[in-house]
């Protein structure tokens, strides 16, 4: 078996790659992709702890199933929002949707 | 006196304040409805109190045997009020009543000069606004007043102090409507006010000596020694400023003469007759204290010689003529205060009684001469004996006896008064009192002169005079008759005639009762002085008044000084602008700059700046928030690996 820390790496590098996404773009949609980046290395950590210290219950495989699930209903809604909000401004670019500032 | 069996006695004196104030609750919420606004209510009440009062001295005639009394525990009747007590620690307040000789002078008078108001305002007040509710406060007054003489709780007794207080703002701005009633109200007000935490003061310390109200265990402490003497000094100094304040004296005095805004008849009762010799009933009651510290006693002796000859200076130029009799009030105050000062309680009491009847007569004829002219001035009076000629008389019954011509009450009562000075006192006091007494008749007939004789000055007023209706004359009839004949009190012969062990020297006495017997010396004296002041008066005065103008031509300086009071209004005045005032003005800039700007309008604008300043954090860009939240994450979880 190949160490844990391999996979724990990689799942952080997806989570981090999604992070630098969500700061740094500037369209919805690529937000959305970016946060499902983070998803995925979430859950490629929390099944990576299922197989390597708890091999009877496999309780991350089921965690990361459910994180599956979330997600797609999570961008379902979201999709939905941006889809609104961009036949309201023509435009889906989220530095353009700042009214509710000072 | 015949036995009757009495059911009411010195135990139901409560009974005496009781009356007049179920009078008082009922015409002033009944007034609307009731036949002529409840007026019989306030007279029936006086009938009762006079009842009463009688009863109450049968009752204590049964006790004084050879001018001593002895009544035990009858005189005395008591329950607790408030009552809160721990291991070694009592605190109570008792209501209870305490009837001795003194108590029974001031009821004589309060009820007779009671009985004789009520009456004759119903003459008077007749068509006045607020009819009833002059009856009601009358009869609040006659309540406050009954109380303030039976109370034997000190804490009961300053209760009345001060609702007699409240009666006399309430009558003396009867007529609210006039500016100068008004202002008058509130300067009586303020002025007693300022004696009267002069006596709380007192009742305090009295208290923190002895843990008690009750006036008579505190006499008995004091007397006994029990007291260090500079602090019962102290105290016994500022009960006096109580009576300071209320019974008008040197340099509280100046309320009286402004009080005659009122209407005359309640001048009479309240500030003649009753309510300004409180004072000089608080002194009497604790004239066996004022012995201990003779100190106080020789301040009381020295403010009531000054204000006696002050006061009567005053009354020499005033062309008011009920406010010549509010100084001439006060001046007579001065000489019971001088009587207390020197230890002569009953020649003290004795003048309050003669001094009740004969003031509210002269008051009352006042009243009577207000009342047909509609002036006071005596510029507009004069010659009015022909068009009144029973106001003019009783109104001369009550100068002569108010100038101690003998016979008349004045006389006895002053002559006591005068005696118990030359013996006691040094020979300067009774140089100025019997000079005062001078002053007074002197001013006296002056005011006879100018109202009654002469030529009349005013033709209106003149025409328009008639003698008052009987129901004003019958009174004034009266008190003329007691003004006579009050004075014969003083003899032996006469107390025992009514059931008492003697005159006045047997009743009211500081340690001993003393039999009288005329000094006929000093009675000629005072004779030939008071018919000097008398011939001085006419001579000055009578006619036209011609020598008296030309003496004011001759100084007109001292003149002004007299009749603007010696400028002690102005010298208040400026007091209290200044003093009062610029306090008030210190107080109101804190008050405004340092807890409203400072702390209140500081603190809002201190928030309100961090406010503006974090407020830019609310960006609405996602981004941002964005940002926030992964920070926050950061932050968080370093912290909680770093501790793991």
């Amino acid at each position: 078996m190949i160490p844990i820390e391999y996979f724990l790496t990689l799942g952080a590098i997806l989570f981090g790659l999604g992070l630098f996404g969500v700061l740094s773009r500037r369209s919805a949609i690529l937000i959305l992709m970016a946060v499902e980046l983070m998803l995925a290395g979430v859950s490629i950590n929390f099944i990576a702890f299922a197989s390597y210290l708890d091999t009877d219950a496999f309780t991350g495989l089921i965690f990361a199933l459910f994180v599956i699930t979330v997600a797609a209903a999570e961008v379902g809604l979201a999709l939905g929002i941006v889809l609104r909000l961009f036949r309201e401004r023509r435009t889906s670019n989220v530095d353009e949707a700042s009214d509710m500032r000072w | 006196m015949p036995d009757i069996s009495v059911t009411i006695g010195m135990q139901q004196a409560w009974l005496l304040p009781a009356m007049p104030v179920v009078a008082f609750l009922i015409i002033s919420f009944f007034r609307k409805i009731l036949p002529r606004e409840g007026d019989f209510l306030a007279v029936i009440g006086m009938l009762g109190i006079l009842l009463v009062t009688l009863f109450i001295i049968i009752d204590f005639q049964g006790f004084f045997h050879d001018g001593e009394f002895h009544p035990g525990e009858a005189n005395v009747y008591a329950f607790d009020w408030v009552r809160i007590s721990a291991d070694n620690f009592l605190f109570l307040i008792e209501f209870s009543t305490y009837i001795d000789a003194i108590s029974v002078v001031m009821l004589i008078a309060i009820s007779i000069v009671g009985l004789m108001v009520a009456i004759y305002s119903t003459g008077y007040m007749q068509g006045e606004d607020r009819y009833g509710w002059y009856f009601a406060v009358l009869s609040l007054f006659v309540a406050a007043m009954l109380l303030l003489v039976t109370s034997g709780s000190l804490i009961w007794m300053y209760l009345a102090w001060e609702g007699v207080g409240l009666a006399s703002y309430l009558l003396i701005g009867h007529y609210w409507d006039r500016q100068s009633a008004a202002e008058a109200a509130k300067k009586a007000f303020i002025t007693t006010r300022i004696g009267d935490v002069g006596l709380l003061i007192g009742i305090i310390l009295l208290w923190k000596a002895t843990g008690s109200f009750d006036i008579q265990t505190i006499i008995a402490a004091a007397t006994s020694g029990q007291i260090g003497e500079t602090y019962l000094t102290v105290a016994m100094l500022a009960l006096f400023a109580g009576a300071v304040g209320k019974s008008a004296q040197f340099p509280l005095h100046v309320w009286l003469p402004d009080a005659m805004e009122g209407p005359t008849p309640a001048s009479a009762l309240i500030h003649a007759a009753t309510m300004v010799v409180a004072g000089v009933y608080l002194i009497a009651r604790f004239s066996p204290v004022y012995e201990v510290v003779l100190v106080a006693r020789d301040v009381i002796l020295y403010t009531g010689l000054l204000t006696a000859f002050l006061a009567a200076s005053m009354g020499l130029v005033t062309s008011d003529i009920k406010r010549v009799l509010a100084f001439s009030t006060i001046s007579q105050l001065g000489f019971m205060f001088v009587a207390l000062g020197v230890g002569a309680v009953g020649a003290a009491m004795f003048h309050v009684l003669t001094h009740a009847f004969f003031k509210a007569l002269l008051f009352l004829g006042s009243g009577s001469v207000i009342h047909a002219t509609g002036r006071q001035e005596v510029e507009y009076l004069g010659g009015l004996r022909r068009k009144q000629p029973v106001t003019a008389a009783t109104f001369i019954i009550g100068s002569l006896a108010l100038a101690g011509i003998p016979i008349f009450a004045g006389f006895w009562s002053k002559d006591e008064i005068l005696h118990s000075v030359s013996s006691y006192a040094s020979p300067f006091v009774y140089i100025v009192l019997a000079g005062t007494a001078v002053l007074t008749a002197i001013y006296t007939t002056r005011l006879v002169l100018l109202t009654f004789f002469g030529s009349p000055r005013d033709k209106s007023a003149f025409d328009h005079a008639h003698e008052s209706p009987s129901s004003m004359t019958v009174p004034l009839l009266l008190l003329g008759l007691l003004a006579t004949v009050s004075g014969f009190f003083v003899f032996d012969a006469v107390g025992k005639l009514f059931g008492f062990s003697g005159g006045i020297g047997y009743l009211v006495y500081l340690h001993h009762p003393h039999a009288f017997h005329i000094d006929w010396a000093f009675a000629s004296v005072a004779t030939v002085s008071s018919l000097t002041g008398v011939i001085i008066g006419w001579v000055y005065w009578h006619g036209g008044a011609e020598r008296a103008i030309k003496a004011r031509a001759w100084s007109p300086d001292l003149h002004a000084l007299l009749v603007n009071r010696y400028y002690l209004d102005e010298l208040y005045q400026g007091i209290i602008n200044r003093v009062v005032l610029g306090l008030a003005g210190i107080v109101a800039w804190f008050d405004k700059k340092i807890v409203n700007e400072t702390g209140v309008d500081g603190g809002a604008q201190l928030i309100g700046y961090f406010g503006y300043r974090l407020k830019f954090l609310q960006t609405g860009k996602i981004p941002n928030y964005a940002l926030g939240i992964a920070t926050g994450i950061l932050v968080l979880s370093v912290m909680v690996l770093a501790r793991a």
